[in-house]
């Protein structure tokens, strides 16, 4: 118990030393201080002006500062050509919407000529082509255009019917209204801050799974290990390495969201606003902690095999091959809970089995109680797995270190490592 | 105090390393473990230090079980290897901590043997800054500044220049004088000779000789003589077939039985210009070669 203290202490001084990594933890405040101060930043800038300040986040902001892109209109007569132009008109407020005779190629040539941006060409009043130079992901005027001319077509068909214009405008027009009540989590509201901590989580077990097993393989390529190996436990010599890369990762995620909190404590008036980076600093207490406990289990399991496999590279060149398997694993992890999130069905049955998994579970449990309604003994089974699984994993890694580290020249197989390790 | 290492077997998989493998080092005394590359050496070395058990056999120390809470081994290996873009003060005291010293009592130590090997200069530097000479020493610490009851020494003289070698000669010496057990492996047999009193010899894993180093010599069949002398061609002429010359330009003497060479050496006094006359007696390399030589080269490491 000394000595894993002892080792704790050195590991420790080792991150709290290493340049890149109090260069990194800087940076990112000084990111996060930029990105938290941004609304006050862009009001210094602007001066009093506009008052309107442009928000990365609201998309709008191609769109506003251009009156000049240029929509161009052909229809069968002039009369629909005109009916459409007033229609679209308002509906595109940001267009210059304008009436062509040219024909389809010329259309074409002008859009690529960029004179303009993109053209309605209508066959009849209930079919049209779109041109337009790149389909963007988020293009929405399709939609647009197929709504305005839906209601001038039953616009049209009610007038014909003899109803008045009156009476067919109130039909249009009329609104349905709607609220809705979420009795559990409300995935709105959850998902960015979901978002950001799986992608936090992400980041911190990779960066810090290669940093351990670069700091073992280091250790044994410099053969300090023929010493280290004769002076401690190799027990105490893995969980020291691993808790000490822990706190050093808790250090740093503490650092970075206490300054972002801080940070945003000071503008939050300037956020007032931004509903994704109000909901993210509103996330609730408890999911605070679940947080802490699903980052603290699911980086133990992967710093232990970051470790183990560590130990079994004589170069340093190796690593990156090394620990291949253990980064798909953890990547596959990921995808599944990233794919999951942004359809908005957390609770799919891949994603339920991976809650229980111990490879998965930190990022996927984690998610589920997040976004839906996870019952309480399925949480509680989950994290228990999950302890389990670390003792376990802890155990059997620093059997691999042991075995690992004494082994030069070429890496073993697995096969021959696991049938020392179990004899051992 | 006295190390033994009774009857230890090793396997690794399917391939056995060590077959019974016995000897004893006393403290006060030096011990060399000589062995050709793969005979075994620090597979024991490693058992002996717990680093893995072995598969049968003891470790005793007083003929008890050993207990590595209290007892505190210092290990030169013979891979040298610290941190290297580490402070050495700070590294060093690290492994002397690790070994149970306090913070201040390993920096303490560690300062005192800075200065007896002349690195204090270096204390406050990263340790690729240094010479491999000079590694060596800081590596040298690691095995002492802990103050061990037992002392291994892996190759230790390997890579140093005549004066720091003549450094470590009194510095085992000193250890040697306050009663601990000093263990040395080294293929370079003068130092061996030199240092130590007993030896053990492994082939293949097994202990192919271990005793006295003294004794070890004087039990070969002393029936051969060497002469110095200034005139060798009328011995050699006199003697015939019995006589040889040596590489070194002195002559030996075979003799029909042991008994023979008090008689014999009264006679080359009397007749001949003699400088020197003596029993011949194997020096370590021969007893080596011959104990050590007949087993295979192994590359395996474990």
């Amino acid at each position: 118990m000394k000595q894993f203290g002892k080792i704790l202490k050195f590991e420790l001084k080792y991150y709290f030393k290493n340049k890149v990594f109090v260069g990194v933890t800087i940076f990112l405040v000084l990111l996060i201080a930029v990105l938290m101060f941004f609304p006050r930043i862009v009001d210094a800038f602007s001066g009093n002006g506009s008052g309107e300040t442009a928000l990365e986040e609201d998309g709008e902001g191609k769109k506003a500062d251009a009156k000049d892109l240029v929509m161009l209109i052909k229809a069968g007569s002039p009369e629909e050509a005109e009916a459409v132009r007033e229609a679209f008109e308002a509906a595109f407020p940001d267009y210059d919407v304008r009436i062509t005779e040219d024909g389809d190629r010329d259309i074409q040539e002008e859009i690529l000529s960029e004179n303009a941006e993109c053209a309605f060409v209508l066959e009849n009043m209930t079919s049209y082509t779109y041109y337009v130079d790149n389909l963007s992901m988020y293009d929405s005027n399709t939609e647009i255009a197929d709504n305005v001319l839906q209601n001038l077509y039953r616009m049209g068909k009610m007038l014909e019917s003899g109803m008045s214009k009156e009476q067919a405008g109130e039909i249009i027009a009329v609104q349905i209204e709607n609220s809705s009540v979420s009795l559990g989590k409300d995935q709105m509201k959850n998902y960015w801050y979901t978002y950001i901590m799986i992608f936090a989580l992400y980041m911190v077990i990779l960066l810090y799974g290669q940093m351990i097993a670069t700091n073992v393989a280091t250790e044994k390529s410099s053969r300090a290990m023929e010493l280290l190996i004769t002076s401690a436990k190799p027990v105490s010599m893995m969980f020291g390495k691993v808790i000490a890369s822990c706190l050093a990762g808790l250090a740093q995620l503490i650092a970075v969201f206490g300054c972002a909190v801080l940070f945003y404590s000071i503008n939050r008036e300037q956020w007032e606003d931004n509903m994704i980076i109000r909901s993210i600093f509103d996330m609730p207490v408890s999911l605070v902690v679940y947080m802490l406990v699903f980052f603290v289990l699911g980086f133990f399991i992967y710093a232990f095999l970051y470790g183990a496999i560590g130990s079994t590279a004589s170069k340093l060149e190796d690593i990156n091959t090394s620990v291949m398997p253990i980064t798909m694993l953890f990547i596959i992890a990921f995808m599944v809970v990233m794919f999951s999130l942004a359809s908005g069905n957390v609770d799919n049955t891949l994603m339920k089995v991976c809650s229980f998994v111990p490879f998965t579970s930190s990022m996927a449990m984690f998610t589920r109680i997040a976004m839906s309604t996870v019952p309480w003994y399925e949480i509680l089974i989950s994290v228990l797995i999950l302890i389990g699984s670390v003792a376990g994993i802890g155990v059997i890694s620093a059997k691999i270190y042991r075995v690992g580290v004494l082994l030069y020249g070429t890496t073993p197989k697995i096969g021959s490592i696991l049938k020392t390790v179990w004899k051992a | 105090m006295i190390l033994e290492l009774k009857n230890i077997e090793k396997s690794f998989g399917s391939k056995q390393v060590l077959t019974g493998v016995s000897f004893k080092a006393e403290g006060g005394k030096a011990f060399g473990l000589l062995g050709r590359n793969g005979a075994g050496k620090t597979t024991s070395i490693r058992i002996l230090m717990n680093v893995f058990p072995a598969d049968g056999g003891e470790v005793l120390i007083d003929g008890k079980p050993v207990d590595y809470s209290r007892v505190q081994i210092g290990y030169l290996p013979e891979e040298r290897g610290l941190y290297p873009k580490k402070v050495i003060v700070d590294q060093l005291a690290y492994f002397a901590e690790l070994k149970g010293m306090s913070h201040k009592a390993a920096v303490k130590s560690v300062d005192a043997w800075l200065e007896r090997l002349g690195m204090a200069e270096y204390r406050n530097k990263r340790l690729d800054t240094l010479s491999k000479g000079n590694q060596q020493k800081i590596q040298l610490i690691t095995a002492l500044a802990h103050n061990p009851d037992i002392i291994i020494l892996d190759e230790p003289f390997s890579g140093l220049d005549p004066v720091n070698a003549m450094l470590l000669k009194d510095v085992v010496k000193e250890q040697i004088a306050q009663n601990k057990v000093v263990l040395f492996s080294s293929h370079q047999m003068s130092y061996i000779e030199e240092f130590c009193d007993s030896i053990a010899i492994l082939n293949s894993g097994k202990a192919a000789l271990s005793g006295e180093l003294h004794d070890i010599k004087r039990s070969y069949v002393r029936d051969r003589l060497i002469v110095r002398t200034e005139s060798p061609d009328r011995i050699k002429s006199d003697f015939g077939g019995v006589c040889t010359e040596l590489e070194d330009g002195s002559l030996l003497i075979r003799l029909a039985a042991p008994e023979e060479k008090q008689g014999m050496m009264k006679r080359l006094v009397e007749n001949y210009d003699i400088d020197e006359v003596k029993v011949f007696e194997p020096s370590l390399n021969d007893i080596f070669v011959e104990y050590a030589g007949s087993g295979t080269e192994k590359e395996d490491r474990q």
